[in-house]
Formats: structure tokens, C-alpha cells, sequence
């Protein structure tokens, strides 16, 4: 459903994403994991267009683009299909909670009031969030305002929604309410790509792991397969050193 | 104080009330408002980074904010009707002034712009908004609470800047003054009386900027209080 072949990034002459192929199957979650700096961020944002890539190819709804060239109006139309989820939330300040949801309904999709009023108490229910519908983002704590935003994201019903480390902003305590909705959205067969740096999260409810590290995806492959047998020596010790900083954390 | 002095007080106070309120009113709104129009469009090419319109407007700033008003006037008055284009002393006098606060407007928009995170417009992009749209949707709504005390700053000055049109045969409130002071030979009297009437103006739009100030505060910092911000709100 969404591929992408090739993808090369240099910021200021030093190679971010190194030749990155990556794909996203319809009701896919696929986790991405790796060291800080390896370009996971940069990945995400090449995909959705908010970072140029120097060179690579989309092929998303059966159209394939290259994203060194591709046009204004190609991107909109696969944004239009996509959902994004920022670490650090990103909720407009100007706008309450149901108008933080709604803008993507009607403004930039012309979706008519009253059926898009339906579609954002649907999706605040589904986030837990309806009874804070009226207040300010800067009202709420962080993973409610998370929760928002990924309210956001699955209104227009996208292809596929991207997150980039959306609990990490939060405060530990904070963390489980984001995770739980999105357990939720995984079991009701969300495509979803996620970074994060939760590996219960990755075990438990990623189909898919891509492993990267120094912007090349050094190991890919089933949730089970990586963390029970997993091939690279550079995976080993990733997991063997994550897995000993939670059980510090614990 | 002798009588006739304060004959003389009481009878201009009128006389220079009244074009301070037909002239000297309108020309500091119509100039503000094209000032204000100017700025932001000025701002958002830069933002845009629309690449020959930001040039243009970094050359423009750089003229307006580097030379002296009362020559720009000079220029648009006297001057321009040496090449063909001659235009009537209080016309000039709104395009000189606006032109002029057009380039500091501009800095106040630009760096309001540049307040919002970065993250929002993104965000924006990312549901599907369009550039324009996610300008004039979220990010003007937020960075114009953060411009409005500068703005307002900048129509108090302008408010006594418009004084400056006397030197252009604008018969505004100080034209006014100078008139009858010249007539009555009461120069300290007369100019302490344009003085008062011009601080007059300044506190009243002082005071409508706290009024106003204090109804913006919501969008510029949420208030925690969530009843509360609904009542301002409604
Ligand atoms: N806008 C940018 N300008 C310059 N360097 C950047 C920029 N964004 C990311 N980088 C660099 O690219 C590398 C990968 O960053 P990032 O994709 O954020 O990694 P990750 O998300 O895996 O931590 C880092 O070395 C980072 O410093
Ligand atoms: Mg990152």
C-alpha cells in the first residue's frame, strides 16, 4: 500500500538516510526502532513530504512518484491520505479540541458541518477525550493533548498514519494512556508506522520491526523473529542494551 | 494668566479640536490601515520566502526604516509632481505615512510570524491544509495577539507623527495651532494647547489598547482555567 525504494536525505553534505527501502502492508504496524541520530525522524518526514528527499521513489495507491520531483499537488493528494502524529503533539492553540479535529474535516476536505461533527465525537470517544472537547490545548496535560492529535489524525480515515515517538514528550506516567489508544487502533487493523522507543509496544502490537541504524535499515523483519532470534549482531545488542535500560527503569 | 490669554485658549481649543478630530483622526486611521495591509503583506513574502518579492522587501524595509520621514513626505509632495504624478497634500500625506509605518509593521508581522512553532504549520500541512490556508487558519490567528501591542505602539506614534503633515499645507491640528499662534502671538500658549490635545488622543488610545490587550490575552496564552477562558470567549 505505501513503498518506498531508495530514499536519500544529506543534510549540510552528511548522508542522513543511506538507501532506505521500506513498505507498509494495508492493516500493517510496523514498529521502527533504532539508536537516536539514525534517522528515524528524517525517515518519516521524507515520506510525508515535510523534509525534501534528495532521491528516492513513492509508491503509495498505486501510483508511483519520485520524490525528488514530485509535484505540489501529487503531495497533497498523499497527504490527504496520511495521518501524522509529532512527538511533541503540534494541536493548533487557537482551536478548542473538536476544532483541533474538525479543521481536517472541513476545512481542508470541504466535508459537510454536520457529518463531520458526527465524525469528531466519534473519534474523541474512541481517544477518550469528548468531555474535554471544549477546552484549549494548553488546558491539558500532554498525553491527553497526544491522544488530540491522534484524534486528529484518524478523523479523515487515512491510508496510513505515521508516528514519530509519540510518547516520548511524555512524562512515564503519561505514556500508557497514548499507548493504549493505540493498541486500539492496531487491533481495529490501523495501518500504522510507529518510532518509538517502547519495546513492549514494538512485541506486543507491531506485526513488522525495521531495525535502522546510521540511516540504513540494518535489519527487518516479523516482531517475534527480531526480538527472539534476531539475525544482525548490531540487533543483538541494540536489544540486549534497551532491554537491560528498562529493567533499570523499573 | 491674563484675560485675554484665556480667551484666547478657550476660543482655539474648538478651533484646533476640530481638525484634530476631521483631519488629524482620519489621516492617522487610513494611514494605519494601509500601513497595516503593507506590513503584512510585506511580512509574508519573507515568511513565504517567495524568492525575488523577499528581496524586494528587505530592500524596502531597508529604504523606509533608513531615512527620514519627513523626507519621505517631501519626496511624495513636492517631488513627485516634478515627474508628472502630482497628487493633493493629504493623499500624499496617507501614502507617505503608510508607506513609511508599512516597513515597521512589516518587522512587527514577520517576527509575530516566526513566534508560532514551527510544528503547528506542519501539523497543518498535514491534515491537508494548503499554505495559504494554514496562514490564515492558525498561524495569523496566533501571532496576531503577539503583534498587537507593537502595532498598537507604532498607531500612537504615528498619531503624533501625522503632525509632521503640517509641512506639507495639511491643515491638520498642529497646521492649526501654528496658524493661530501666529495670529495671536501666544506661540508657548497655543503649542502647549496642540500639546495637550495631541496627549489627549494618545491616552485615550492607550487606554482602548489595555481594554483591547486584555480581551486578546486567551489566544496568545491559554489561560488554565477553562471556565474562565469560555467566558472571555463567549
Ligand atoms: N533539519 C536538520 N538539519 C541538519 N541535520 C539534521 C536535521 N534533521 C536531522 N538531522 C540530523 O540527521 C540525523 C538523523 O536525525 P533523526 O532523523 O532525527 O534521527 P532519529 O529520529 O533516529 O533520532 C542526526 O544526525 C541529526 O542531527
Ligand atoms: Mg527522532
Amino acid at each position: 500500500m505505501l513503498e518506498i525504494r531508495d530514499i536519500h536525505k544529506s543534510f549540510s553534505g552528511e548522508e542522513v538516510l543511506k538507501g532506505i527501502d521500506f513498505k507498509v502492508d494495508k492493516g500493517e504496524v510496523i514498529a521502527v526502532i533504532g539508536p537516536s541520530g539514525s534517522g528515524k525522524t528524517t525517515l518519516l518526514r521524507c515520506i510525508s513530504f515535510l523534509e525534501k528527499a534528495d532521491k528516492g521513489t513513492i509508491i503509495f495507491d498505486g501510483y508511483t512518484h519520485e520524490m525528488g520531483t514530485i509535484s505540489n499537488r501529487d503531495i497533497k493528494k498523499i497527504r490527504m491520505r496520511m495521518g501524522y502524529v509529532f512527538q511533541n503533539f503540534n494541536l493548533f492553540s487557537n482551536m478548542t479540541v473538536f476544532e483541533n479535529v474538525m479543521e481536517g474535516l472541513t476545512t481542508a476536505r470541504g466535508i459537510e458541518r454536520n457529518t463531520a461533527r458526527s465524525k469528531t465525537i466519534d473519534v474523541l470517544e474512541k481517544v477518550g477525550m469528548i468531555d474535554k472537547a471544549e477546552y484549549y490545548p494548553g488546558e491539558i496535560s500532554g498525553g491527553q493533548q497526544q491522544r488530540v492529535a491522534i484524534a486528529r489524525a484518524i478523523a479523515p480515515d487515512p491510508d496510513v498514519i505515521l508516528f514519530d515517538e509519540p510518547t516520548s514528550a511524555l512524562d512515564p506516567e503519561l505514556t500508557g494512556e497514548v499507548l493504549d489508544v493505540m493498541k486500539r487502533l492496531a487491533k481495529e487493523g490501523t495501518t500504522m508506522v510507529v518510532v518509538t522507543h517502547e519495546m513492549g509496544f514494538a512485541m506486543d502490537v507491531a506485526s513488522r520491526i525495521t531495525f535502522m541504524e546510521n540511516g540504513m535499515v540494518v535489519e527487518e523483519g516479523t516482531s517475534r523473529e527480531f526480538f527472539s532470534s534476531p539475525k544482525e549482531d548490531r540487533s543483538r545488542q541494540f536489544i540486549r542494551r534497551i532491554m537491560r535500560e528498562c529493567e533499570y527503569t523499573i | 494668566m491674563s484675560e485675554r490669554l484665556i480667551g484666547i485658549l478657550t476660543d482655539s481649543f474648538v478651533k484646533i479640536l476640530i481638525p484634530g478630530i476631521k483631519v488629524t483622526i482620519p489621516l492617522t486611521m487610513l494611514s494605519f490601515a494601509f500601513s497595516f495591509v503593507l506590513g503584512l503583506a510585506l511580512a509574508l513574502v519573507q515568511v513565504a520566502d517567495i524568492k525575488v518579492l523577499r528581496q524586494f522587501a528587505r530592500f524596502y524595509i531597508w529604504v523606509f526604516r533608513g531615512t527620514p520621514l519627513i523626507v519621505q513626505l517631501f519626496i511624495i509632495f513636492f517631488g513627485l509632481p516634478s515627474i508628472g504624478i502630482t497628487l493633493d497634500a493629504f493623499p500624499s500625506a496617507v501614502i507617505a505615512f503608510g508607506m513609511n509605518l508599512g516597513a515597521y509593521n512589516a518587522e512587527v508581522f514577520r517576527s509575530s510570524i516566526q513566534a508560532i512553532p514551527q510544528g503547528q504549520m506542519e501539523a497543518a500541512f498535514m491534515i491537508g491544509l494548503s499554505y495559504p490556508t494554514t496562514m490564515r487558519r492558525i498561524i495569523l490567528p496566533q501571532s496576531f495577539p503577539i503583534a498587537f501591542p507593537s502595532l498598537f505602539n507604532n498607531l500612537i506614534s504615528l498619531l503624533k507623527d501625522t503632525s509632521l503633515a503640517s509641512s506639507i499645507t495639511v491643515i491638520e491640528l498642529f497646521t492649526t495651532a501654528q496658524q493661530i499662534a501666529a495670529r495671536t502671538y501666544e506661540p508657548f500658549a497655543l503649542y502647549c494647547e496642540a500639546a495637550v490635545i495631541y496627549l489627549f488622543f494618545s491616552t485615550f488610545l492607550t487606554w482602548l489598547q489595555s481594554f483591547l490587550e486584555a480581551k486578546l490575552v486567551w489566544k496568545s496564552k491559554p489561560v488554565t482555567d477553562a471556565g474562565k477562558n469560555r467566558a472571555i470567549l463567549g
